[in-house]
């Protein structure tokens, strides 16, 4: 790990230019709906900002979000701020193992008391035999770290929603961070895994400005999170005009008509990948030609089939349909057959009427 | 579970069920009843068959009354059949009946659907306009005015879902499957029957009065 | 009548015959039988018949009804008032509250949601089902479910019956007819004396009580206490003809006011002293009298299997245009510009359309169709016992503009009925608005235009008074 004071220090050992940094400012800051004044205050602030403690927490994760963030082509601005923050905890990266990691995460949560952030990815099960680290509960390590904690970032759909780990029949009883932690600003970067920008735009903005963004109903950062993938597909006009693949190798797959029938959730998704895009920039899902499973959203994988289009009802339809209609033929046939009855009854009071 | 989650679940599950099991029930418990044997002797032997008639030729009013339902009838046709074309012809609903018949068909662009669905919402809102500025002729009960707040329901919240007016699109496409799944659960119990209804009665009445030769 | 010219006319006019009629209505009021029974029996009763009377046809026809309100359009009733009260498918309401409550799918739901019925919506009932319903049928034909309005009208007439709720004039007529076998104490003497006076003084013989006849005729109450044209010419046609004829002491009276009230005992009881008649004797053709709905009444009646039966029933216009046809009518040729009024019950509601018609080819005459004629006729106001409801005046009277406005469009100075009741109605509102057209009944039409070769009768021919204003 690089060990410069300040990021701008770190930026420069790293030959990027001073053109090149005040350009990933305005990225972000636009990105993250920031007014334009804001630019050159965020760049100073980035430049002179001092290490920022970090402990990261893995629990029920496949370290796909890690791997996001860490595992690019080339060195990336976001990577770069990534690699200034001081990780002081992380056990995925970190050299240290054994007792001296655990000491690295109990020395930094006391000598940053209230100060350092607290990345989780992850879902935590609440049986607490299921995962363990050093010993330690995944449940207790999360209360006991979060105590201390100046906000918490939940990287990733497990840690943000619960993620896989808490799809049915959810063997380990999982939890996102939320449903434990209830006394910390949490913030829910979703995704599975969730784009970089999104990750190092939130520190980004906490380094500048030492205040967590603006955040939707489910706690994500609206700059990231404000709109869906349909909204923004370039395959949207297609949608529009009814043209639409209907297999994944057909001549509308091949003309890159829309993927709505093959279960694309881009209008029920809400994410920033069909403009930020992965890969500094390259492509998304949809691009590629598989549609949005929509990972960003709570309950992605249990909510429907990855290939069932929304419009899709979501439930067994045959059996239960068919005894509705037999319990109808019967409830209307006898109430038909009771009424012949009765009016039988009544046609012979009526002839002694007479 | 999420509204949508909710909505396309349970909701319209149920609703299916209360709507199958309700048409039905509705159905039969009217069909068995007793037939009413008229024994006097027809017209012509045959000629009863001929009443059968009257399903489609009821279609359209005779020439006799047609200035007066002139706008009732153009109205109403306008209605039921940009309806059908909506119900049968947006992308989402082929996939929703695909999802439960695995029968599907090519939708219209959705331009087009947009558009025959606002004939539709118009078109309904003659109609109530004119069923409010007529008292007199219509009678109107409670069942009529519910009956028609959970049609256009479906039609307004399916537009506003479209253009993603309102609220977020899943929370919109989610009450416009809710409002469809009132309107199904509405369906059995209410005149929304009519739409199975009016063959029987025609046939009916086309019978009663082929048995005596006259042509209606 | 036109027998010879020597021969003076003694029957009255029709519209003397109207103006007597009004007379006689008037005192059946007082004569209207006490309800006996409590009011909760009452309802009891009136619900029991409905429930009984009520097949899938029926319940069809109450479940389908949209309140779309188009057949307000084709009633003579809600068209001469535009109070919304008269709009056909308010008539239903009750039925199908009773229905939904005792007979339909849901009844068990409808019991806890709906009000039970009480004695007093059965009175508002009447005015609705009696006063200003001529089961005419028009709304069905404009209807896009095509309910079948008259039918369910006449169930809620039965109804009323049970609960003791016919209108004063009805239930007296009801009453005598149930419990004498008369109306307007029109009986089986009152024939008698009429086929003597007939006899007597035109020379015209009516035959009675043949023990066997190809033909059997039917006169009306209307014909034998006050209008005696119409048997009159009735017998001269028949004599005419030369058939084979007779009328019955035992059944000639056409009126069944068991389906006018709704009285389906009354009904089956008149019509089968009819059918057994009929079939004692012989008959091939049973010929009704002009009177509309005697016509459903035995024609049509539901409770006759009618296809076992050995003889033909035919109403008096099918029974001269079918004669008409065949070529057996030698008639004079008919001046002036002529239309048809199809009653409800022979038209409409019967199918009787084209031997009326053929009768009036017959005589050359002009003949110019009503506009909305034959299936789309408007009703007189004055069918299904209406013209007997003095409450039913202003109903009757604003009604009937209509009728007027539409034989005057076709610029007929004669308007044929084939209907003792259209034809009072008809005369009634010709003397109140000072209309300038002729009413003629269609058999005394007939008569009165009668060639006679001198093997059959005199041939000399007289205008007919009873036809003329």
């Amino acid at each position: 790990m690089t060990r410069q004071s300040t990021l701008g220090a770190l930026l420069r050992s790293q030959g990027v230019s001073r053109r090149a940094f005040l350009k990933f400012c305005t990225t972000t800051a636009s990105v993250m709906a920031l007014p334009a004044s804001l630019i050159p205050v965020m760049a100073d602030a980035l430049e002179q900002a001092q290490r920022q403690s970090v402990i990261w927490l893995s629990f029920q994760e496949c370290t796909g979000c890690t791997e996001a963030l860490t595992r690019s082509h080339a060195p990336t601005l976001e990577g770069l701020i990534f690699d200034f923050i001081s990780l002081d905890y992380h056990h995925t990266l970190q050299a240290a193992s054994g007792r001296a990691a655990e000491a690295a995460r109990e020395e930094a949560m006391r000598e940053h008391a209230g100060k350092y952030l607290l990345l989780v990815d992850g879902s935590i099960p609440t049986v607490k035999a299921y995962s363990t680290i050093a010993g330690i509960s995944n449940l207790d390590m999360l209360k006991d770290s979060a105590v201390n904690a100046a906000a918490i970032i939940a990287v990733g759909t497990c840690a943000a929603y619960g993620g896989l780990p808490m799809a049915a029949p959810n063997p380990t009883s999982a939890v996102p961070v939320s449903d434990l932690i209830t006394d910390k600003p949490i913030i829910n970067i979703p995704g599975c895994p969730p784009l970089p920008l999104a990750i190092t735009g939130v520190i980004a903005h906490y380094l500048t400005l030492g205040t967590l963004p603006a955040l939707d109903a489910l706690d994500r950062p609206l700059a990231f999170f404000g709109e869906n993938i349909h909204d923004r597909c370039y395959r949207r006009p297609f949608y529009d005009r009814g043209l639409f693949a209907e297999t994944f190798d057909d001549a509308g797959a091949r003309k890159g008509w829309c993927l709505y029938k093959l279960g694309c959730k881009g209008p029920v998704a809400y994410n920033a990948c069909a403009h930020v895009k992965w890969n500094q920039g390259v492509s998304f899902p949809i691009q590629s030609g598989h549609g949005c499973i929509g990972c960003s959203e709570p309950g992605f994988w249990d909510s429907a089939g990855i290939y069932e289009s929304i419009a899709d009802g979501q439930f067994g339809t045959g059996p239960k349909l068919a005894s509705a209609a037999v319990v109808g033929a019967v409830a209307g046939a006898g109430a038909a057959l009771l009424a012949r009855g009765k009016k039988e009854k009544k046609a012979a009071a009526h002839a002694a009427n007479e | 579970m999420t509204l949508l989650e909710f909505a396309r679940g349970p909701a319209i599950h149920w609703a299916l069920i209360i709507l199958v099991a309700g048409t039905i029930w509705r159905l039969l418990g009217v069909l068995a009843l007793t037939r009413g044997g008229d024994l006097s002797r027809p017209r012509d032997a045959f000629g009863n068959y001929k009443g059968y008639r009257t399903v489609f030729s009821r279609a359209w009013p005779s020439s006799e009354f047609n200035v007066a339902t002139r706008y009732q009838t153009i109205v109403a046709y306008l209605f039921h059949f940009a309806t059908l074309i909506v119900v049968v012809g947006i992308t989402a609903h082929i996939e929703f009946i695909q999802s439960l018949t695995g029968a599907s068909w090519p939708a219209l662009p959705n331009a087009v659907g947009v558009a025959i669905g606002i004939v539709a919402l118009v078109s309904l809102l003659a109609l109530i306009l004119r069923r409010l500025t007529n008292p007199s002729i219509y009678c109107s009960n409670l069942g009529d005015y519910i009956t028609w707040i959970l049609v256009a329901a479906p039609l307004i919240t399916g537009l506003m879902a479209f253009a993603h007016l309102g609220p977020r699109y899943e929370t919109m496409l989610a009450i416009h499957i809710l409002s469809v799944a009132l309107m199904f659960i509405w369906f059995p119990f209410s005149k929304l029957m009519h739409s199975i209804w009016f063959v029987f009665s025609r046939a009916q009445s086309g019978l009663t009065y082929a048995h005596k030769g006259v042509q209606i | 009548m036109s027998t010879s010219a020597a021969v003076a006319p003694i029957f009255p006019t029709f519209e003397q015959v109207c103006q007597g009629f009004a007379g006689q209505i008037g005192m059946l009021r007082q004569m209207a039988p006490e309800p006996t029974l409590t009011d909760a029996v009452r309802v009891e009763r009136a619900i029991d018949t409905l429930i009984a009377e009520t097949n899938a046809g029926e319940a069809v026809w109450l479940e389908s009804c949209i309140h779309c309100g188009q057949c307000t359009t084709a009633c003579h009733f809600f068209q001469a008032t535009g109070e919304t009260k008269y709009a056909p498918m308010r008539k239903m309401d009750l039925y199908r509250r009773i229905y939904q409550r005792e007979v339909g799918p849901f009844r068990w739901w409808y019991k806890l949601i709906t009000r039970p019925v009480k004695l007093k919506e059965l009175e508002d009932l009447q005015e609705l089902v009696y006063d200003s319903c001529s089961e005419c049928g028009r709304c069905t034909m404009v209807c896009p479910m095509g309910i079948d309005t008259a039918s369910l009208v006449h169930h809620l007439r039965s109804a009323l019956v049970a609960a003791e709720l016919v209108p004063a004039e009805l239930a007296a007529l009801t009453a005598e007819q149930k419990h004498r076998g008369t109306i307007f104490g029109a009986s089986a003497d009152t024939l008698m004396n009429m086929i003597n006076t007939i006899r007597d003084h035109y020379g015209v013989t009516i035959p009675l009580d043949k023990p066997s006849a190809e033909v059997m005729v039917l006169s009306s109450a209307v014909d034998l206490v006050a209008n005696g044209n119409g048997l009159l010419a009735t017998a001269r046609i028949m004599n005419h003809l030369g058939v084979d004829w007779t009328m019955c002491s035992d059944g000639f009276e056409s009126a069944n006011f068991g389906l006018l009230s709704g009285d389906m005992a009354l009904w089956r009881q008149q019509s089968e002293s009819i059918t057994t008649a009929a079939q004692r004797i012989g008959a091939k053709t049973l010929v009704i009298a002009e009177c509309g709905h005697a016509y459903p009444a035995l024609r049509w009646n539901p409770m006759i299997k009618g296809g076992s039966l050995p003889f033909d029933m035919v109403y008096m216009s099918e029974f001269l245009g079918r004669m008409a046809k065949a070529g057996r009518l030698n008639l004079t040729p008919i001046d002036g510009k002529i239309t048809y009024h199809d009653p409800c019950k022979t038209g409409r509601r019967g199918g009787a359309f084209d031997q009326p018609r053929a009768v009036l080819q017959a005589m050359n005459a002009d003949y110019v169709e009503l506009p909305s004629g034959r299936e789309y006729n408007w009703c007189c106001g004055g069918g299904a016992g209406i013209f007997l409801l003095e409450r039913a005046t202003r109903l009757r009277d604003e009604s009937f503009k209509i009728k007027i406005k539409q034989v005057n469009a076709t610029g007929a100075a004669t308007v044929v009925v084939s209907c003792a009741s259209c034809r009072l109605n008809f005369e009634a509102g010709r003397v109140k608005n000072h209309w300038d057209k002729e009413v003629a009944s269609l058999v005394e039409l007939v008569a009165d235009h009668l060639i006679d070769t001198p093997a059959q009768a005199p041939a000399a021919k007289s205008s007919q008074p009873g036809v003329t204003a």
